[in-house]
This record gives structure tokens, C-alpha cells and sequence, in this order.
């Protein structure tokens, strides 16, 4: 019989073939179980299309966002904090991707990996509330401050990974859904949550990555002098400036924000450094908030040389960013130069989730550095007095887009304040000037911001 | 430090809220009694899954872990003193490792012969050696009887053939008594039947609970009769069987699991599914009994082989179609589907004794009908139980040749014709579309994979409760689509047990063969097991899009008599690959004579 023992090892391959089979399938339910549930034929959790019971979602001090009252969903009831925080929940028709109904619509239909759709006791019990990290009055200012032009102002706090202010306009009272086909351009990507789902030409802003590369890889770098007549003639392509510099230092070319210098800085550190720094910064890869994916910047520069390399250092080559990946850098440079993962969904309760992911992309010497860089800025370029009490450290950017279109607006950096630690970006479409445009948008939501 | 007291101040705030939430429940619990109901499925979704896998683990364990060697028929003394063990009916001797009692002298061949023990008497073949087989000095030519004290010689070794000391039954009760008092923590099939019991009661009071005055008086009657029929099964079984029977109970587990899924999904019937029950009881007893002895079990096997052909041609003439598939015969007042009987008969006409499998490598027969069958099953497009029938008898072939170049060459060619079929009927083809990407045709041809996968995550881990599902709606949910009936309404973790059972019984059979006393019964395991494993294969990965959907039987959970039937006769042939007995039995067959 040990002969047939041998020979009836085949079976053991089909029952093998089999929990492979189950694996998969309990590998794919564990993964994707909670949006199988959703689709909306299924009868435990919608009546014709509609959620039959909904959680609520509440703010970070607990104003209710949304809710459902007998069997209708309802909003805040102020229009501009509800139109401001539309991205984040949700309009009614789940349009929006990353809104809390569609991204978080298991957990807010009462939905568990363990009891599945189990209610107990239908009449008692409803979906489970969330509670975003959002600050729904700071989201309504900073929506004002964008005064309907199209963009997007993001806050958090960089040692929880908080976000406090996540506004994308434009946008639309989700309790009077305008129609949005009968005026494309007003509503323009209106169901994007452009600080989630967009990516921009960064400006000007890109040469903090450009910086940092050059802290760690040029040699002395802190006496070293570039030199801007304004303009530099690399093969064909010409790079200007907006005047010439004369001779300057790494700090001066970021305050002055130097193209020619920068461009010099480029071609100095070369393509294979200035990608490594631009993937450890976040381009090239999405963050995940709370299992929402972020839009992935682009940097692809190891085919980039001469002129091509000079405006990549600038960020005005193919590169493109997203505005929350850009913001969470901001936050590793201000945080010693480990970025905290942002986060949407507050953890404070009873049961917390796993805690947020820390990555060390800077040293943080080479962090350090460039923070005192980005307070110079401040101080000899964007002036003190206009961001009063702050201890603001930031980077514009005008990034230009070609054509007739004015510049895109992007004004991002952080708070070096231990009782307000935020990191912020502001990015407004074809908005002008970064430090004027955007900065000024910056300065009020931000000291809204400080004062929660 | 504030931050510690809003801590406590958010504890004590939910904790208030929850017990609002109670105080609440308690209220409406006096106002409706139908909250008893929604108290009774809270518990009970619970218990349920926390049964299922103790009572697998009761059942698997002591079948795997009873390691205990058969009791010799009889000795072979070797000159140099050396006293081997016929442990089996069936011996291979030779220079190979894997010959049951292995000799390494240069004159022996790798497989030199077979000393085969049937009807009280020895009788040796040989198996084309270059030496030849001698006893008592004269050359044999065909098998021959062997007497004990005979002396037999195999290129130049000598052995002589030696009674066993004691009757072989008795020493295998010693054996097993001593081993029954040393193990205390014994399990005992009868807490587990009891464990079994108390889930199909629970089960079944969840389905009346859940259906309420909807409900079919026909349900909790039946799984009345069922929980008795069981009863008296166990008793039964416990009486007359010197085996170990944890493998019906497993099989008990999934028949309560399946009328549980038709007294959800298709209350009507659920007589029906319990009378085949019944009948594959009856079945597989008669078969258990016939079996039993390898002079019936031949003869049963061409008897059965030749009904097999008559009812697939019957089928192929005056079958009728349904759901695309030409598999059902109706007789008016029943119908059934041919080819799961045909099962049974396919895996008996594999088998062969171990000096016919190593004599004859001739399989023709065999291929014959393998390719009758096969080629009936696909003229009546039931390309399920083609693959199943396929699988099988390539666990079959591989059993009593263990060629691997010809296995290997038969499965591309067939690979090959599967590639042709698929590519010249569009049916099939159509349900390769969807196949692996089902949430694109979620409303058309992916419709029932979808729909599985969905209510398999309504269930979650525990499950909706009995009765509460929506999948059950959908047609063929409680065939076809079980395993997500299954998921939505008892939980992932039952529904994997189920699945768990069925991987289980293969790796027994496989276990089985060790100590199987003729190569006959270990390939009858095998492919019993092989058809089993194939089946839940197609069922629960085809309706989660791992596989595509072909519309193939659950053995003993999906709804269907015929199928129910044909795993009970499928049962009876893994069952007589085991030889071990139960302990504190004092019954002995005739099993020699």
C-alpha cells in the first residue's frame, strides 16, 4: 500500500488546488468585502438605490455634517459650512469619490467584517457615526476665502496628522444640487476633491525639493554662490528670472526664489539625485487617508538633461504635484523631517485604529536647514508683519501653464509653533502671483486656524 | 492630564448612551414580542459558528490522530530469523522502497510479487521478475495457493509463510483496549452527535423564528424526522459498526446545513430533500454492507458499470433540458439527474486489487468507460461533471499505473479539446467573459457571482441569521449559489467550515490508503474523494468568480436529491478504505471468510 500511498498524493494536489482557491477568494474578501456590500442592489442595506440607514458624521468638536432624520440625509444647516465640507461628505448622489458616504459607506451603513450588515433590533439602532478630524467652521472660512475661484486650501497638523481644513472649490450646497451639465465651466471637475484627487504644476514651490537635495549633496553649500544675470542660456532653452540676482547664496536664491540659480543648482546635482529627491519628497507615489488614495504627483526626470533638467529644479518641467502630498511634505520638513501620514477620521474614543504611518524622507539636519530657509522667506520676501505672530515658514509658487492662462497660485509651508504644529497649502488655479494670491488666502485661514 | 478627563468624560458618555440603548431595548422587548425573535438570532449567530468548527474539530481529530498499525494476517520468517508482518490483504514484495515489505538483494526485482490474503487462504503471484517466484521448490506460472509452513523463494531468499499467533481481530482488540484506557481525554462521538444535534435545533428554530407566520409547517416537522432519523442512525451505526464513525457525523453537520439552506430558500421541498436523505442512507448502508467483501465488491462493480452506460444513454435519448444542460430524466412523478449516479459506478470501475494493478498495467477497459461516460456528459453539455469526471479519473489512472508521462499527455490533450469546445460553442464562451471580471456584467452574466459575493459580505463572519438573507430570492441560490447562502445567512466561518469538511475527506482518504487492506478500497477512497473535492471545488469557487460558474452540486449541503443520494453511495466507498475500529467494540465481521 506505501506504493498507492504514493500515488494517491494527486488528491492532495487538487485539495491543495482548492485552499488555494479559498485563500484567494478570503484574501479578496478581506480586502474588498466592505465595497462588494455596498453595491446597491444589496437589499440589507439600500430600499430603491437609497442607504436605508446612515450614521452620522460629526466634526472634530462634534457639529454634525450630515445625518439622517427618517430616512432622509441631512446636512449642516448653515450653507457655507455644508457647501464647504461637500467634498468631504458626500453629496446625495455619492458623486463624489473620496466623500465620506462613498469612501467610508460601509462603516456609515453599520457594516463589520464580523456581523456583516447584523443590525440588532432595526428599530434601535442605526448605522455608526464617524467623526472626521475637519474643523467645519475653519473649512467655512477658508471656502470664503477662496471667494468661488477654483482651488484648494488644506491644514494639518503635523504631529497627529490631523487634517483640519479640507476645502475644494468649486463646489455646491449639497441640499440644492445646481445642474452642473448646464454650466461646465463654473462646475469644472466640481465632484474633485482637488486637495485629495487633483495634481498641479508645483512653480516655484518645487525648488524646496530642489533644496534639499542640494543641503545634502552639494559641498559647502551654505557659502557657495550662484550667480543670476537673469537669465541662463542652456543649449537652446533660455531660463529667466524676474530680475537679475547678482551673486547668491542657497538661502537668498530661495527667498528671491532665483530661477537661474536654481537651474544652476539642477545641473549641478544632476537628474539621478534631483528623482531621488523628488521621490522622497512624495512624488511618484499617492499617500492613503484613511484608505482614500491620494492623486500621484508626477516627477519623471531620469530622462531629463540640460534645459529640460534646469526647469524640472524649477518645477516647470512635466513635473506636476498633488496638493495634499505637497502639504504632507511640508509637514516632514517642519517635523524634524519625519512626514506623519495624514488623516481624515478621528481615532479619539474607546477603540483607536492603527496608529498613523510615520516616514523619516529628510534628515533632520537637512530638515532643520531648510525650515530656517522657508522662515526667511517670510521674513525678507513675503514680510513679517503680514503674518503677524505666526512663525511662519513657507514657499510660493506661480507656476506657469502655458498659454493665455494666468499662473496657477501655490503658497504651502508650515507653523513653527509648538501650540499650533501646521503644515498648510494653498493652491489656487490660474490664480496669479503665489505669495500675493494664494499667501493672502494662507494668512487668514491660518489665523482662524491657530485659534482652535 | 485633560486629556485623560475628556477621555473619562467620552467613556462615561458612551457608556451612558449604551445604557439608554438597553434600557431602551428592555422597553420594547415588553412592548413587541417580535424582539424575542431578534434576541433569539443575536444569541444564536453566535453559538452557531462556535459549534460548527468544535464539532469539526471533535470529528477530524481522533480520525487523525488514531495512528495505530493494523494487525498482521499473518508472518513471513525469513532463514536469517527475521520475522515480517503481513500487515495488508493485499503485499507487494520487493527490492523497491516502495513495496510493502521490502527486501534489498541483488536477484530481487523492484517489484518481484504480490502475496494476497482472500477467503481465509495465501496465495502469491508473480510479478514480472527476472527470477521467478518459487514454493516449495517449484517454479509458479500462474498464482498460486500458498499453505502455512510453506517455504516461498524469491531470487534466493527464503521465507516461510506463518500463521498469525492469535486471531488478528483479537489482537487488534488487545491493542485497541490498552490504547482506550491510556487516552482519557478520548473524545466521544456522543457528546459530539449531541453538539449536532443542539445546532440543527438551533438552526431550525431560527428559520421558524426568522419566517414567522410565513412559516412552512412542513419545516419544523421535517427537521423533527430528520433529528430522529439521526438518532436512529447513531444508534444504530453504534451497535453494528466496529468502525469509527465521526465521517457520518460530518456528514449529518452538512445535511443539517443543507436543509436548513432549503427550508430558507425553497421551504416546499424541504420534504423532499429529507426523504433523499433518507434514501441515501439506505444507499449507502446497502452499499457499506456489499462492499465489504472484495468477491461482491468485484462483481458489484461491472454490475453497476453496465447500469451506468444503460442510464446515460437512457438520459442522452429521453432527457430533458434544463438550465442549458440535458442531465435531468423526469418519471413523472420524480426526476433525477443520471449522471450523479453514474458517480458511484465510475469510481467502482476504477478500482483494481493490487496484483491485478501490478500485474496488468492494461487499463483499456477502464479508459473505455471513462470515455463513454465523459462523452456523454459532454453531448448532454453538463461541462461540470465532465471536469469532475475528468479529475477523477485522472486520481484514478494515476492510482493504478502512476504514470506520470501518460497522465501529463492525456490532461493536454484534453486541455486542448476543453480549448476547442470553449471556442466553438458560444454558450460556454459566454460564461468565460464574464469570468474573472464579474462586477463588469454584474447585471447580466455575472449576475449570480455578484450577487453571492455580496450577500457572502452582508453575512460578514457570523452571519445575518437563518431565514434573514436576500441571496435566497435568486434562482439556484440553494444549488448553485450555496456557499454564499451559506455566508449571508450562518456566516463566512460555518461556510468555510463546510467547505473545510469536504478538504478534510480527501486528506483522509489519502491517510486511509497507509494501512488499506486492498489497493481496491484505497483507490475507491481516493476517487470518492476526488469527486467530492472536485465538486465543492466548481460550486464555491465558481459562484465567488474564482473559477468560472458551471453550476455543479455542493456534496450534501446544495439542494438536489439526486446529488444528496449519490454523496451518501460516495460515502460508503471512502468509509471502506477504513479499517480501525472504534474502541470498546466487541463485534467481529466475517471480513476473512
Amino acid at each position: 500500500m506505501k506504493l498507492l500511498l504514493k500515488r494517491s498524493a494527486v488528491l492532495l494536489i487538487f485539495s491543495l488546488l482548492l485552499s488555494l482557491g479559498l485563500a484567494v477568494f478570503l484574501m479578496k474578501y478581506f480586502h474588498s468585502a466592505s465595497a462588494w456590500v455596498q453595491y446597491p442592489t444589496n437589499k440589507h442595506l439600500y430600499a430603491s438605490g437609497k442607504l436605508v440607514s446612515s450614521g452620522t458624521i460629526y466634526d472634530r468638536s462634534g457639529t454634525i455634517l450630515l445625518q439622517m432624520i427618517d430616512g432622509t440625509i441631512e446636512f449642516h444647516e448653515d450653507k457655507t459650512v455644508r457647501t464647504a465640507v461637500m467634498h468631504a461628505t458626500g453629496d446625495l448622489s455619492g458623486n463624489v469619490e473620496t466623500g465620506a458616504q462613498v469612501a467610508f459607506g460601509d462603516r456609515l451603513s453599520g457594516w463589520d467584517l464580523v456581523n456583516g450588515t447584523y443590525r440588532f433590533n432595526d428599530r434601535l439602532s442605526s448605522g455608526s457615526n464617524l467623526t472626521l478630524t475637519l474643523d467645519a467652521h475653519l473649512c467655512a472660512a477658508a471656502y470664503k476665502e477662496l471667494n468661488g475661484r477654483k482651488g484648494t486650501v488644506g491644514v494639518y497638523n503635523y504631529k497627529t496628522g490631523e487634517i483640519l481644513c479640507m476645502v475644494s472649490s468649486p463646489s455646491f450646497d449639497p441640499e440644492n444640487h445646481p445642474d452642473v451639465k448646464a454650466n461646465p465651466k463654473k462646475y469644472e471637475g466640481v465632484y474633485l476633491n482637488r486637495l485629495l484627487s487633483a495634481a498641479y504644476t508645483p512653480g516655484s514651490v518645487f525648488k524646496l525639493v530642489t533644496a534639499a537635495a542640494a543641503i545634502d549633496n552639494i559641498d559647502s553649500i551654505d557659502e557657495k554662490l550662484y550667480h543670476c544675470d537673469g537669465k541662463l542660456q542652456i543649449g537652446e532653452d533660455m531660463v529667466n528670472c524676474l530680475a537679475a540676482h547678482g551673486e547668491v547664496t542657497l538661502e537668498e536664491a530661495l527667498a528671491d526664489s532665483c530661477n537661474v540659480a536654481f537651474a544652476r543648482i539642477a545641473l549641478e546635482l544632476g537628474a539621478d539625485t534631483l528623482q531621488k529627491y523628488a521621490d522622497l519628497a512624495g512624488f511618484n507615489s499617492s499617500l492613503t487617508i484613511n484608505g482614500i488614495k491620494t492623486a500621484m504627483g508626477k516627477a519623471e526626470l531620469s530622462d531629463a538633461e540640460g534645459g529640460d533638467l534646469a526647469w524640472a529644479g524649477i518645477g516647470q518641467y512635466t513635473n506636476t504635484a498633488n496638493p495634499l502630498n505637497f502639504m504632507a511634505f511640508m509637514g516632514a520638513i517642519a517635523n524634524d523631517g519625519v512626514r506623519v501620514t495624514p488623516k481624515i477620521l478621528s481615532d479619539r474614543g474607546i477603540i483607536s485604529l492603527p496608529a498613523t504611518t510615520e516616514t523619516r524622507i529628510l534628515s533632520s539636519k537637512t530638515a532643520e536647514k531648510l525650515g530656517k530657509m522657508m522662515r526667511n522667506n517670510t521674513i525678507s520676501a513675503y514680510g513679517e508683519e503680514n503674518f503677524k505672530g505666526l512663525e511662519l515658514c513657507a514657499k510660493s509658487g506661480t507656476a506657469e501653464v502655458g498659454g493665455v492662462e494666468k499662473p496657477h497660485a501655490w503658497f504651502a509651508g508650515f507653523l513653527a509653533r509648538e501650540d499650533s504644529p501646521l503644515a498648510f497649502v494653498v493652491v489656487i488655479e490660474n490664480g496669479g502671483s503665489g505669495s500675493k494670491v494664494a499667501g493672502s488666502v494662507a494668512v487668514n485661514v491660518l489665523q482662524a486656524a491657530v485659534k482652535i | 492630564m485633560s486629556d485623560f478627563l475628556e477621555n473619562v468624560k467620552q467613556l462615561f458618555e458612551m457608556y451612558l448612551t449604551k445604557a439608554a440603548d438597553i434600557s431602551g431595548s428592555i422597553g420594547s422587548f415588553v412592548l413587541h414580542f417580535g424582539v424575542i425573535a431578534e434576541l433569539y438570532t443575536l444569541l444564536v449567530r453566535w453559538v452557531f459558528p462556535i459549534l460548527a468548527v468544535t464539532i469539526f474539530l471533535r470529528c477530524i481529530l481522533p480520525l487523525l490522530q488514531d495512528r495505530k498499525r493494523n494487525a498482521a494476517w499473518g508472518y513471513l520468517n525469513i532463514t536469517d530469523g527475521t520475522r515480517i508482518p503481513l500487515r495488508h490483504w493485499e503485499n507487494s514484495i520487493g527490492r523497491s522502497n516502495f513495496c510493502d515489505i521490502v527486501i534489498k538483494v541483488h536477484f530481487v526485482s523492484r517489484n518481484h510479487a504480490v502475496l494476497t490474503f482472500r477467503h481465509g487462504a495465501w496465495s502469491i503471484a508473480e510479478i514480472n521478475s527476472k527470477n521467478g517466484v518459487q514454493v516449495n521448490g517449484v517454479k509458479i506460472e500462474k498464482p498460486e495457493t500458498v499453505q502455512y509452513g510453506d517455504i516461498i523463494s524469491l531470487g534466493g531468499v527464503e521465507m516461510e509463510l506463518v500463521q498469525a499467533d492469535k486471531e488478528p481481530m483479537e489482537v487488534a482488540q488487545q491493542n485497541d483496549t490498552a490504547r482506550y484506557v491510556s487516552s482519557r481525554g478520548d473524545i466521544k462521538p456522543g457528546t459530539t452527535f449531541l453538539l449536532i444535534l443542539l445546532m440543527q435545533i438551533l438552526g431550525g428554530l431560527q428559520i421558524c423564528f426568522s419566517k414567522g407566520a410565513e412559516l412552512n409547517p412542513a419545516v419544523p416537522v421535517t427537521f423533527l424526522f430528520f433529528i430522529l432519523t439521526e438518532c436512529f442512525h447513531y444508534i444504530i451505526m453504534r451497535w453494528c459498526s466496529r468502525k469509527r464513525f465521526e465521517p457520518e457525523l460530518l456528514c449529518y453537520l452538512l445535511c443539517g446545513l443543507s436543509l436548513l439552506i432549503v427550508a430558507s430558500a425553497a421551504p416546499d421541498s424541504i420534504f423532499k430533500q429529507f426523504a433523499a436523505i433518507l434514501l441515501g442512507l439506505a444507499v449507502y448502508t446497502a452499499l457499506d454492507l456489499i462492499i465489504r467483501d472484495l468477491g461482491r465488491a468485484g462483481k458489484l462493480k461491472y454490475l453497476l458499470a453496465a447500469s451506468a452506460l444503460l442510464l446515460l444513454i437512457l438520459n442522452l435519448t429521453i432527457g430533458e433540458t434544463r438550465f442549458g444542460a440535458k442531465r435531468w430524466i423526469d418519471l413523472g412523478l420524480i426526476s433525477f439527474q443520471p449522471s450523479e449516479f453514474v458517480k458511484i459506478a465510475f469510481v467502482m470501475a476504477g478500482a483494481a486489487t493490487l496484483d491485478r494493478l501490478l500485474t496488468t498495467r492494461n487499463m483499456t477497459a477502464f479508459i473505455g468507460f471513462s470515455a463513454a461516460c465523459i462523452g456523454a456528459l459532454i453531448l448532454m453539455r453538463d461541462f461540470g461533471n465532465v471536469l469532475v469526471f475528468f479529475a477523477t479519473f485522472i486520481v484514478i489512472a494515476f492510482m493504478r499505473s502512476g504514470d506520470v508521462r501518460t497522465i501529463a499527455l492525456t490532461s493536454a490533450g484534453a486541455v486542448l479539446g476543453g480549448i476547442a469546445v470553449v471556442s466553438f460553442m458560444p454558450y460556454i464562451a459566454s460564461r468565460f467573459a464574464a469570468w474573472g471580471n464579474v462586477w463588469e456584467y454584474a447585471d447580466t452574466s455575472g449576475y449570480q457571482q455578484t450577487r453571492t459575493m455580496i450577500a457572502a459580505a452582508s453575512g460578514g463572519l457570523l452571519g445575518v441569521g437563518g431565514g434573514n438573507g436576500y441571496l435566497a430570492n435568486i434562482a439556484a441560490a440553494h444549488t448553485d449559489l450555496v456557499f454564499g447562502m451559506l455566508c449571508e445567512e450562518w456566516g463566512l466561518l460555518v461556510a468555510l467550515t463546510a467547505v473545510l469538511i469536504v478538504v478534510f475527506f480527501a486528506s483522509y482518504a489519502v491517510f486511509l490508503t497507509k494501512d488499506c487492506r486492498s489497493s481496491f478500497y484505497a483507490i475507491v477512497a481516493c476517487g470518492a474523494a476526488s469527486i467530492f473535492l472536485l465538486q465543492t471545488t466548481l460550486n464555491v469557487l465558481g459562484s465567488v468568480d474564482i473559477l468560472p460558474l458551471t453550476g455543479i452540486t455542493f456534496p450534501f449541503v446544495s439542494h438536489g436529491g439526486s446529488s444528496m443520494i449519490a454523496s451518501w453511495g460516495l460515502l460508503a466507498l471512502i468509509k471502506s478504505a477504513d479499517e480501525r475500529i472504534t474502541p470498546g467494540k466487541r463485534t467481529i465481521s466475517g471480513e476473512g471468510d
